[in-house]
Formats: structure tokens, C-alpha cells, sequence
């Protein structure tokens, strides 16, 4: 079972990060095709000048949520902004929106460079930008090549270069470590990093938790098309937090474990120590009130949950 | 006109260059056979109407015309499987991405689609008449009536309606093409309609069938062949080229409407 979402808390998140306008706001966006709900009223917001990371298992709906945000197919109900300009009108925001969605696509017999072109005559953008997003993923030397003898890896760097090629303020990135190696992952990472230095805002679909972890300052976690999280990551990493308490006497376990549990924690027994499920900043409350009640030999270890155990929790279900 | 220059960049593709390589190569090739045929004294019923236009001013565009119907046949797998490609490649989402505006997007991409079907029939054409000419030369066979004022204006008449019967048939491709959104699809629909149908309804309601799109701008260039080599319009050539307007309109309008509210999911 998995807990429903509530879209009062997920507006809250965003409303508690001062001075961020969201660079994406849903309400109750949903996209049906028939009687399969692909995304089912999804409220989320996401500061701009974040990177934001978008998870969720493989038919949650993260796809079809970046293609409405697109505007590549039309919403059935709900609503959104996209830096500021309503869904509805793609054409107000999109030219300040890079994308790369799913599997980059290109005409396999033309030149990475002419593939390139072709955007940017669309776009409109000056034939100096192509050299420019070339050289920042490192393909000026193979520019001039068929993009069908490109690798995998070579083909994603092109396609994240597609995406820079309007130098945007939202960039929308699918799965962008596909194919890459640990280098090209590495180089990616700095590369969002600089983007978020740049205040430009990152909403990054990708199945690499630990990946994500590690970049993003937001997180919008997506199941059966609903938001199960909206907000800043740190928030829900802290929430899965552990306390691991070891003493070498039972009776200083059960002091610690009793006070923990008059404080509304639920406290685990675990081979001779206890794992309490709660904010890491109790620790030195606990500490303390461990020594005022006479338990004056306890080691206590903190234990913070990976993205990956939340994002498992929170797909079973399990109560914050 | 962003959309058209970005189209443009495409013709690139080694596929564009083939399409139109093919159809100046296989028209100017048939053209030569029938001159050949004609020339050589070779008889029958299906040659007689070709043996009697070849000394008029309309025997030049009788022996380059003979490929009208491959003509049309590629340049329809052209616009048809240039357009559905975008949704079998997926590099559709791409464009509307940095053009989000549906129909400037395929009205510059069908733009700059009939314009290379255009510069393609126009080289075949003219590739394939002066192939003739010089044959004819080289044979000693007297070209003057091809030539002259009647035979050119002939010649250029056939012209103008064989573009505009190909920007019918580009039209078609294209609504196919939306409708369909895959190659193999489009291509074996357009091709089935195009060949068999038309033609099948024909024998069976042929009063009903001059009336339908790819016999209706056959019509068309049809109309500068003399009467016994057609085919000549049974409505007549300006209700012909009404008609014709009006599919084209329809075409284009129904391809609109469908590619403006379509979903995107390729």
C-alpha cells in the first residue's frame, strides 16, 4: 500500500523555501489515455535555481508529466506554470526551456553539427551557439560525423547538447546519464552543478537514486502519477534518519529506549543495540536525557537513510 | 520561414538526394524507351495514339510524360515517409520542442518539402526533354514542332499542371503521413491508395471515381496530352482544377486540425 499524497503538504514545501519562485507549478495536472491514468492529478512545485530531481518507478508517469510540461500532449485536467507562463501557452516559455526527453532522438545520416543546426534554425539561435554547446560536451572533434557512427554515450552527450542549445533557464532532462560512462556521469554531475551556480533550474527524471542523491536540492518523488513527495530532499532524507544507540547493558538500552519512545519515536531492538527512527538533531536531546536517567554509558551512532530507502519506503507505504 | 530554412538543412539526407536521383534516372530512362519504341517503327494498339502525337507540337511532352505516373508514385513516398519519419525517428518532439507552434512548424516543413519536390520534377523534366531532344538530333528526326511557339507553350503548360499535380499528391502524403504517424504505414497506405483503389472503383463507378483526388490531378497535366492520350478531364479542365483545389484545400485543412490537437508520444 502506498500512502496517498497530499497536495496541501506538497504546495507547502515549496512555500517554505524563502525568495524561490517555482520554475514548475502543477495542480492537479492529470493526463488519461482512455481509462489508464498516466499522471493523475500531480500537484508539485519546484524552486527555481534548484536542481530538482524526478523519481519514480519505471509507468509512474515521469515521462508523460515532462511531455505535458512540454506541451507535447494536452493535460486532461489540471493545471500548471512553467516559469511563470501558463501550460497552455508553450509557446511563452519554451524558448527559455532546453529538453532532452527519454532517448535522444536525431536523423541518423546527418552530421551531429547539422542535427544541431536544424534546432537552431528553429529556434532561432545563432549558428555560434552549435560550436558553443559542442565544445561544452566535448564533441567538437566528431561534429562533422553521421550521427548513426556515434556510440551511446556520444549520442546522449549530443542530446543534452540539443537541450543547452537556447542557453535555458529550465533545462528538462530525462534519464541524461543513460549509456555514459563513469566519466561522462561525472561530467555530467559537474555540469548540472554548474548550471544550478548559474541559477538556472535542473528537473532531472533519472532511475539513478544514488546519482540524484548526490546533485539534487529537491525532490519529487512520482507513483501511479501521483506526487508521493514534493519538496527539498534534505528534508526527506532526515525524515528516514536512524539513531543507532549500543550500550553494554541491557538495562541502559531499555532507559533509551523508553525515553525515546515517551518522545514519540519508534524504537527498533537490534542484535544488542537499538535503531530509532527519528530527526538526527534528537541525538543530543537524547543523549542528555539518557543522562539524567542514569544511562551514562551509551555510545550513540547516526545512521541517515539513502535515497534509495526512502524512495522503497515511501513506495510501500510506510507512515513518515 | 524557420521552419523552412531548418527543413531545408535536411535535404542533406543521402534518402532526399536518392529520391529525386531516382525519378530524373527512371523518367528519363522510360522516356527514352518510348522514343525508342517510336522511332525504331515498332507497332500496336498502345503505341498508335503516341506515333500519331509524336510529329506535333505535343510529342515532346507525350514521350517525356509516359513517367508521369512513377513521377507522382516517388515523389509521394518523398513528402510521405519525409513527414512520418518525424514520428517513427521520434525526432518530431525535437522540433516542437524549439517550435511549439504546431502549424507554422508543418507549414514550414511542407513548404520546403514541395519545393524540393518541385526543383525534382523540374530537373526530371527537364533532363528527360532535352535526353529527347538530343536523341532526336542525333537520329536526324526534325524537332522543330516540339519547338516552336505551340510546342513550347504545350511543353510549359504540361509543366505548370504536372507541379501542381504533384503539390496535390504532396498534400496527400502529408495528411496520410499526420493520420499515420510511421513510415512503413504511411508509405504502404499512400502507395495502396494511389495504385489500387482509385483505379479498382473506377471499373465499377466510373462516372463516380473522375471525382476522386489522385484522378482528379491526374487530370491536370492529362489535359496537355492530345484527347486519344489523355487522361483528358471528362468534366472538363477548369472544373478539373477546382475540384483539384478543393481536395488540396481539404487535405490541408484536415491535416491541421488532426496535427494542431495530436498527442505527441512518439
Amino acid at each position: 500500500m502506498t500512502s496517498s499524497p497530499d497536495p496541501s503538504q506538497t504546495e507547502l514545501a515549496a512555500d517554505n523555501v524563502p525568495g524561490r519562485t517555482p520554475a514548475i507549478e502543477t495542480h492537479g495536472l492529470s493526463k488519461h489515455f482512455g481509462q489508464r491514468k498516466a499522471v493523475d492529478g500531480l500537484t508539485m512545485s519546484i524552486p527555481a535555481g534548484t536542481i530538482a530531481g524526478f523519481v519514480g518507478p519505471n509507468g509512474a508517469g515521469k515521462t508523460t508529466t515532462i511531455r505535458l510540461l512540454l506541451g507535447l500532449v494536452r493535460p486532461s485536467a489540471g493545471s500548471a506554470t512553467i516559469l511563470g507562463q501558463l501550460l497552455t501557452h508553450p509557446e511563452r516559455y519554451l524558448p527559455c526551456v532546453g529538453a532532452l526527453i527519454e532517448a535522444p532522438t536525431f536523423y541518423p545520416s546527418l552530421s551531429g553539427r547539422t542535427n544541431l543546426e536544424v534546432l537552431a534554425h528553429l529556434g532561432d539561435y545563432p549558428r555560434s551557439r552549435v560550436s558553443q554547446v559542442l565544445e561544452l560536451v566535448e564533441l567538437s572533434d566528431r561534429a562533422k560525423d553521421p550521427v548513426r557512427t556515434y556510440s551511446q554515450g556520444m549520442k546522449q552527450r549530443l542530446g543534452v547538447a540539443m537541450a543547452l542549445l537556447p542557453d535555458p533557464d529550465l533545462l528538462i532532462l530525462d534519464e541524461p546519464a543513460n549509456g555514459l560512462d563513469p566519466l561522462g556521469i561525472i561530467g555530467m554531475r559537474d555540469l548540472l552543478r554548474r548550471l544550478r551556480e548559474q541559477s538556472k533550474t535542473v528537473f532531472l527524471s533519472s532511475h539513478l537514486l544514488g546519482e540524484l542523491e548526490q546533485v539534487t536540492d529537491w525532490l519529487v518523488m512520482l507513483h501511479q502519477g501521483k506526487a508521493l513527495f514534493s519538496g527539498p530532499a534534505r528534508e526527506l532524507l532526515d525524515r528516514r534518519s536512524e539513531l543507532v544507540v549500543e550500550a553494554e547493558e541491557a538495562t541502559q538500552l531499555d532507559l533509551v529506549a523508553r525515553i525515546a519512545r515517551e518522545a514519540g519515536y519508534t524504537v527498533t531492538p537490534d542484535n544488542g543495540s537499538l535503531r530509532i527512527a527519528c530527526p538526527l538533531d534528537f541525538s543530543s536531546e537524547l543523549n542528555r536525557r539518557a543522562r539524567e536517567a542514569g544511562a551514562t554509558h551509551i555510545v550513540i551512532r547516526t545512521k541517515e537513510a539513502s535515497l534509495e530507502e526512502r524512495f522503497l519506503a515511501l513506495l510501500k507505504g510506510e507512515h513518515e | 520561414m524557420r521552419a523552412f530554412r531548418s527543413e531545408l538543412l535536411k535535404f542533406r539526407r543521402w534518402s532526399v538526394l536518392a529520391g529525386s536521383g531516382v525519378m530524373i534516372l527512371a523518367t528519363a530512362f522510360i522516356a527514352y524507351l518510348t522514343f525508342h519504341q517510336i522511332t525504331s517503327g515498332a507497332t500496336g494498339p498502345e503505341l498508335t495514339p503516341l506515333i500519331q502525337a509524336f510529329p506535333t507540337p505535343q510529342g515532346l511532352i507525350t514521350v517525356v510524360g509516359q513517367a508521369r505516373s512513377l513521377i507522382i508514385v516517388i515523389a509521394l513516398i518523398m513528402v510521405t515517409s519525409n513527414i512520418a519519419a518525424e514520428w517513427s525517428q521520434g525526432t518530431l518532439r525535437n522540433l516542437l520542442v524549439r517550435e511549439p507552434r504546431r502549424l507554422r512548424l508543418l507549414s514550414g516543413k511542407m513548404l520546403a518539402l514541395l519545393l524540393g519536390v518541385s526543383i525534382s520534377a523540374t530537373l526530371t523534366l527537364a533532363i528527360s526533354a532535352a535526353l529527347i531532344l538530343a536523341a532526336a538530333h542525333a537520329q536526324g528526326i526534325s524537332t522543330a514542332a516540339w519547338t516552336s511557339s505551340e510546342g513550347m507553350r504545350t511543353f510549359l503548360s504540361f509543366f505548370g499542371n504536372e507541379v501542381l499535380c504533384l503539390v496535390g499528391i504532396s498534400l496527400l502524403g502529408m495528411l496520410i503521413a499526420v493520420l499515420t504517424r510511421s513510415v512503413g504505414a504511411a508509405v504502404g497506405i499512400a502507395l495502396a491508395y494511389v495504385l489500387v483503389p482509385e483505379g479498382v472503383i473506377a471499373m465499377v463507378w466510373q462516372e463516380g471515381s473522375r471525382w476522386f483526388p489522385v484522378r482528379v490531378l491526374n487530370f491536370l497535366p492529362g489535359s496537355t496530352f492530345p484527347s486519344t492520350v489523355g487522361p483528358t478531364p471528362p468534366q472538363g479542365y477548369p472544373v478539373a482544377l477546382l475540384v483539384a483545389l478543393l481536395w488540396m484545400v481539404g487535405f490541408v485543412v484536415v491535416s491541421a486540425v488532426v496535427f494542431r490537437r495530436q498527442d505527441i508520444n512518439a
